[in-house]
This record gives structure tokens, sequence and C-alpha cells, in this order.
């Protein structure tokens, strides 16, 4: 009985720890949809694309991709802008179905061009740390998942901070709740959709970085952990940093947890039916509105 | 202040406002008046830049603004407060009022502002911090008309403020209202009771099914009063 | 405003077999997937569900020395009650949320038959795919003919349903949603029985192409490629229109063989035709061609 509760240590506290990786990942498809009601389905290939442009700069620079968010976060941000700004603007004067359909030509563009690049294989990003673990007794805590949290941490919590504090935040979370009545505030809507889908990108690009480090990754890796995200904004609800949290570790514990007792190759697996079951019984989520 | 000249609105094909012109000058309190259906809502939309005419012109304070974005026409010093009580839900009362101060020129004088509006309505100040949608609808109204205030407008649009409140709160909105326009601010108020908008507007014009059939000063228009019982049938 | 059925021709060169083959497929998977997010407002990314679990039935008939047709049956049956299944979860969500439910299936089951070997030995490696066994006896040109069936049979299908109970039920929803619920049309009913029935011809144009590839992999037969193809089709043929995807498919089919050499780009050049697509001709041919002036008055030469 004891060896069991010792080896379940482990997962337990990664699973948590991963829960603030997908928290992050959530985060930017929850920010879309929460101020524009868009669901991104192009968002996973945004956080891989953050993990590529990531491996690229190891790779070739050398340098550590933690440090290459310095270029990566506004790279993904324009990007992130762009798509709303020049794509999805015009698409949703057209109908609903619109933007979502151009978000899947976007998606399918994206992990293509992936599989062009860098041919179907898995690809990690490995450095010096990126192997290394704490050790707690007989538990095992890698590196990768504590940098994991600590950056989940700071990055909601900054994100709020700004929301919160800033009239640029405060005008994202205005055109959210009513955009007409935005506009009559003087908030000019249609760029801070921009701006919105740009800090999207954003955290897709801190997110990628964290992900290359901690899962190996393909060009359809995309796919995969759009369903975390879409999972966490479920369980989290909308609006509520604190939700994501604990709906990050709600799945991040499903996907260790799993990993234990039925093996690491039916992970994600556990995680798609634990998404399509949590959809089943509680698409409204747990808290938030 | 406000030139409307010849305004055509359309929602989708549907016609709305026929050939609409008003004019009001600065530091004005002007009705617009109608019922139902009359177009007046989507008069204000059309000054406010969230429709644009198919035909005829907006001109403020010698600027066209016909084709200009909504928030570039609060930028310029129009604000509107929009009927059906229109706020924030989930931010506070102080978010909601802050955040009026949100385009360029009046982010310097937010201080003075909310200042401003506090003293106009202390009750906000009260409940600074509660969450918009437990507020009541006299309360949401006062806060509407305090964001718009923090906007720091020159010309003010209201619509429909008397809405579905007590005769005690709309007293005291219409006190606010004059002090609001005795700081200088032009006020274009839209409402359906006749009578009541008759008594604390200098002019009206009167809209009926997306056209202006009278105009005038409000004495002039409260001797014809007769007339317009029999238009709208108002007590 | 009947358009031609095309009549099935024997002994043309091989080139056209494969074309008219194709195109038959696709203009099943096309015409169903027009069904349902067209005139029932589902967009529905999990189709390749019903073409990977055909394939796989069949894997296990072929495999097991039973008859193919029974094997095409089943694969049939599969899909719909695999489609009864996931509309459990799936159908509570809207619009969006759909989409992205329906994402997930393909994805979970790719992974199921990457770790689940439903026959023979357990085989080490890469690649969990099957050869399709038993189909030396049948010939070519009976495939051709059970796709043309397929691909014809859907047209039909879609003039049935669109002109049946059914599909008026599906019309009133697609226009206002609350009105028809109060109108009593039991919504749920409706999108499910629409649901199922393009998972059933799914089923049957997979299971078709899959004894004409005779090969099936994981990867392939869950592959978003198939989505892809459905979507494009559709958005450049007309949404919501009845030959929207006929004329769709038709340039997809040709699209597939002049980019047949690039076959990584062909995707890349597929998801941006259809962004393109989407941002400006939205409606799709046939709706911008109704549109115009010329199409009304040969309309009007038509039925009079």
């Amino acid at each position: 009985m004891d060896e069991f509760i010792a080896s379940l240590g482990s997962p337990l506290i990664m699973g948590i720890l991963l829960g603030g990786l997908y928290a992050v990942i959530a985060l930017g498809l929850s920010l879309v949809f929460g101020v524009m009601r868009l669901l991104n389905v192009a968002h996973g290939d945004l956080v891989i694309f953050g993990s590529y442009f990531a491996y690229l700069v190891i790779t070739f620079l050398g340098i550590d991709p933690i440090l290459s968010l310095v270029l990566g976060i506004p790279f993904l941000f324009l990007i992130g802008f762009a798509i709303q700004k020049f794509l999805m603007a015009r698409a949703f004067k057209l109908s609903m179905e619109a933007p979502l359909i151009i978000a899947f030509g976007i998606s399918l563009v994206l992990e293509n061009v992936y599989q062009i690049m860098f041919s179907p294989m898995s690809r990690g990003i490995s450095t010096s740390y990126s192997m290394e673990s704490f050790v707690l007794g007989r538990i095992y805590i890698p590196i990768v998942y504590v940098l994991n949290f600590i950056a989940a941490l700071l990055v909601m919590v900054s994100l709020h901070a700004f929301l919160k504090r800033t009239y640029l935040g405060q005008a994202i979370i205005a055109a959210s709740q009513d955009a007409v009545a935005a506009q009559l505030k003087g908030i000019n809507t249609a760029r801070i959709f921009a701006m919105t889908f740009g800090i999207a990108g954003a955290t897709a690009a801190v997110a990628g970085v964290f992900l290359g480090l901690t899962f190996p990754f393909t060009p359809i890796s995309g796919i995969s952990f759009l369903i975390v995200a879409f999972g966490v904004v479920i369980l989290g609800g909308l609006g509520s940093v604190l939700g994501t949290f604990m709906g990050g570790m709600i799945l991040g514990l499903a996907q260790t947890l799993g990993a234990h007792f039925f093996g690491s190759a039916a992970q994600m697996l556990i995680l798609d039916i634990m998404v399509l079951v949590i959809l089943a019984v509680r698409p409204q989520g747990l808290f938030g509105r | 202040m406000l030139k409307v000249g010849s305004i055509d609105a359309f929602y989708g094909s549907l016609q709305v406002l026929w050939d609409v012109s008003i004019e009001i000058k600065p530091g004005e309190i002007v009705a617009i008046i109608g019922s139902n259906g009359s177009g007046k809502s989507t008069l204000l939309n059309v000054i406010s830049g969230i429709i644009h005419p198919a035909r005829g012109s907006i001109v403020f304070r010698g600027m066209d603004i016909t084709s200009m974005d909504p928030f570039q026409i609060v930028g310029l010093g129009i604000s509107q407060v929009p009927e059906g009580r229109r706020i924030f839900p989930d931010m506070t009362v102080f978010e909601n009022l802050r955040i009026g101060s949100y385009s360029r020129g009046a982010r310097s004088k937010r201080e003075e502002n909310l200042k401003h509006v506090y003293r106009l309505f202390p009750r906000l100040e009260e409940r600074r911090n509660q969450i918009a949608k437990t507020l009541s609808g006299g309360e949401r109204q006062m806060m509407m008309i305090g964001s718009a205030l923090m906007s720091d407008p020159k010309l003010l649009l209201l619509d429909e403020m008397s809405l579905g409140l007590s005769p005690l709160v709309v007293n005291e909105i219409y006190k606010v209202m004059k002090e609001i326009r005795s700081k200088g601010i032009t006020i274009i108020f839209v409402e359906q009771n006749v009578r009541r908008t008759l008594n604390e507007a200098e002019r009206a014009y009167i809209l009926e099914t997306g056209r202006i059939v009278l105009s005038g000063k409000a004495e002039a228009l409260r001797e014809e009063e007769k007339v317009k019982k029999a238009y709208f049938g108002t007590r | 405003m009947a358009l031609l059925a095309i009549l099935p021709i024997i002994g043309l060169p091989k080139d056209w077999i494969l074309y008219i083959f194709l195109f038959c497929v696709y203009l099943a998977l096309a015409n169903m997937w027009n069904l349902l997010c067209g005139y029932c407002g589902l967009i529905s990314l999990c189709q390749t569900a019903f073409i990977g679990l055909a394939g796989y039935t069949l894997v296990i008939f072929t495999w097991n020395g039973l008859p193919i047709s029974l094997g095409i049956l089943c694969s049939a049956v599969v899909a719909a009650v695999f489609a009864v299944l996931i509309s459990l979860p799936l159908f509570r969500l809207r619009g969006i949320y759909f989409a992205i439910g329906s994402l997930i299936v393909p994805d979970a089951l790719r992974v199921v038959f990457l770790l689940w070997r439903p026959v023979g030995d357990k085989i080490h490696g890469k690649g969990a795919g099957y050869m399709l066994k038993g189909l030396e006896d049948i010939s070519m040109t009976h495939i051709y003919w059970l796709a043309i069936l397929v691909g014809i049979g859907s047209i039909f299908i879609m003039r049935l349903i669109l002109s049946s109970k059914l599909g008026m039920g599906l019309a009133a929803i697609r226009d206002n949603d609350t009105a028809a619920s109060s109108s009593g049309i039991n919504i749920f009913r409706l999108k499910l029985c629409a649901f199922v029935i393009s998972a059933i011809v799914s089923a049957l144009a997979g299971a078709i192409f899959f004894m004409f590839d005779g090969y099936i992999a994981p990867t392939g037969g869950f592959n978003m490629k198939w989505t892809m193809t459905m979507i494009l089709a559709t958005v450049i043929g007309g949404i919501s229109t009845e030959e929207g995807p006929m004329i769709g498919t038709v340039i997809i089919v040709f699209l597939h063989f002049v980019l047949a050499r690039y076959a990584g780009i062909s995707l890349v050049i597929q998801g941006t035709l259809l962004i393109i697509i989407m941002l400006l001709v939205p409606q799709g041919i046939m709706g911008f061609l109704r549109k115009t002036r010329p199409y009304q008055s040969f309309l009007r030469l038509l039925t009079r």
C-alpha cells in the first residue's frame, strides 16, 4: 500500500505542474473566445509554431529557448494580430461559420507547412536542463515541469494585471462584455480584437516553448493540444483565471495519472476521452460565467 | 454645433429614417420625441456613427463626421448613453466609469471628471466597488450617464433614460441633466413621453415613422398639445 | 431545376476511371458535409471518423474471411451506431463548440487504432497499417461501379432528404432555431437523422475507397485530408446549394491531379484556397452564379 501511494507521488505532483502548461495553452483560446466568440481551431497549431520557432533558434543559433521568447513573443503577437486584422475581421462580417472554416484552413496550412519544413518526425527541444529532475525522496520531478508552472504563474499574473489595470486591458474586457457599448466609450473595437488575437499569439509563443521542452511534438500535435486547451476552457469557464488554472490542473492530473496506470501511449487518448466526457456532462464548465 | 442634413438610414434593406434634418446649437437642451418604431434610437446611432446613413450628412463643429467610426466620434466629443441601460455587467461601478475616459482627450481629465460624477451621483461613489449587474435600474442609468460624462463630451446623447424608472428617479435624472448643461454640455435626449419631455426641453423635434413631423420651441409645441394627444394618445 | 445525371460509362481509359472514381467518392462526402453544414448548421469535423471506421471494419471482415459485401454493409452499420454514440456528447454543443468537439473524435480514433490491433499478430514498429485481404477476386470495374452507385446515390439521397419532411424541418431550423422548435419540430431528432445518414454514406464512400486502395493506416484513415477535401469542395461549389458539392468536387479532383506531384504543398494550397474563397466568394460558385443575370435567364429557359 505504501508503495502504491509513494509511486503516485510523482504523477500527482507532475500532473499539477503540468496543469500550469495547459493553462497557458488554454489562455489564448479562452481570450479569443471570450472577446470575439471565436473558437480558434488553429490555436494549437500556433502553439506548435512557437515550439518549432524555439526549436529552430536552439538548433541553428544555440540560444536557449526561453531566451528565444524575446523574439518569439513579438513575432507570434504580430502573426495573431495579422490573422485577426486581415482574415478574421472580414470573416466575421460574412457569417457565423466563416471564421471557423477559415481558422480550419489556417490550421491545415500551418500543419502542412510544418510537415514540409520539418518532416513528420517528432521533435523535441533539448537543453542542458531539459532532462534533469529534482528528487524529493522517491519522487522525481523533472525540472521542466517546475519551470512550466512558474512560467504559467508569471503569464497569468501579468495578464491578469494587464487586464485589470491598463486602459487597453479594460477595453478588451469591455469589448468582450458588450462590443457596441464599448464602441460608444471610444474604444476602437477593430483594433482591440486584433490586439486580443495578438496577445493570444504571444501566449502561444510561451506555451510553445515550454511544450517543446516537455513533450516531443509533430506537425499534427496542434490538434491534440487544441483539444486539451478546449477541455481546460470548458472546465475552467471563461473569464476566470483561477478557473483556467484549475481546469489545467485537472487535465494535467488526468494525463499523468492515466499514463501511470495505463501506460504513456494512451495519455492523449485519455485526455481526448475525458474532454468528450466533460462535454457530454457539463458543457458550461465548473467555474466562471 | 451639430447639423444633421437629410439623412436616410436603413437597417439592412428596411428604411428607417427618411430625409431627417436637425440642427443643434451649443448649450441647448433639445428633445427628440417619438413612439416606438419612430426611428429615434436610429437617429442617435447615426449621429454616434454606429449606423452610417445611406444619404445625407452629419457635421459636428464644422467637421464632417458622416462616415467616421464610432470611436472617433466619441473622441471628437459626442457621447451617447444608449437605451436599455447597456452596462458592462461584470465590471465594477468604478471600472464602468473609468472605461468611459478611454479616449485620448478624456484620460488626462479622468480624476477631475470622476470627482464631478461622484458629486452628481453620490450613490455611485458609495457603490463604486459593486459589480454593475447587481445595481438597480435607476443606479445603472446614473452609472451610464456618469460613464458618458467621463469621456468629457461636448454633446451628450441620451436615449430613453426614463424608460422603466420610477418618477422619483426620473426627476433626479432631469435635475442632473440641467446641472450637466450648466457645465456647458449640449444635450439631445430622446423620449416617448411627450408632456414631461416638453417641460424639460427648450426645443424639440417630433419623429414619426422615420420622418420629422414637427419641430420648434418647446412652448410652441406645448400649445399644440391637443394635436399631439391625438397623435400619441399620451396622458 | 433538374441537373443531368452522369451515365455509367464502360470502357473508358484508365485515367478517366480514376478521376470519376475519386469524383464519386468525394462527391458523396461533400454532399454529406453540405447536408450537415449547409442545411443543419453543424460544422462536422468528424466525418473522417466514419471513413476510417469503415476501413477498419473491412479489415476485420477480410482478415476473417468473411464476404466483403457483408463487410461493406457492416461498415455502414458500425458508422451509424458510432454516430448515435458520439451524438450523445456532441449534440449538447452548439455551433462552434460542436465543431471542436467533433474534431476530437477522429483524433481519438487515430490513437485508438495506433494502439489496438483488431486482427492479426502484434506487429512491431511504426505504422499500424493493414493491407486489405481477399480483394483479388474483385475487379476494378466492380469497385468503380460501386463508387458510382454511392456518388450518384448521394445526390439522390440529398434530393430525397431535402424534399421530405426531414428536409423541410431542417430548412426551418436553419432559418430560425427557436421558431422551429416552438412549432413542434424536434430539432434534436432531425439533426440526429441527418448526422446518422451522413455517417452511413461517408462510411460507404470510405469503404469503397479502401477497397480500391487496399491499405489503411491510422494516419491515413483518420486524416484531416478528408475533412479538408469535403469542406473545400462544398465551399468552392457553394454551401447550402444542391449543385454546389458537384461543381466543387469536379474542381477538387482536378486540383488533386494537378497537385499530385507536389504532395506536401497540395494541402497548403488547398488550405490557402479555402481561406481565399471563404473571404472573397463565400457563397461559392453556385451562390455567385445564382445572383447573376445570365444564369437566371438560363433557368427561365429550362423551366419554360
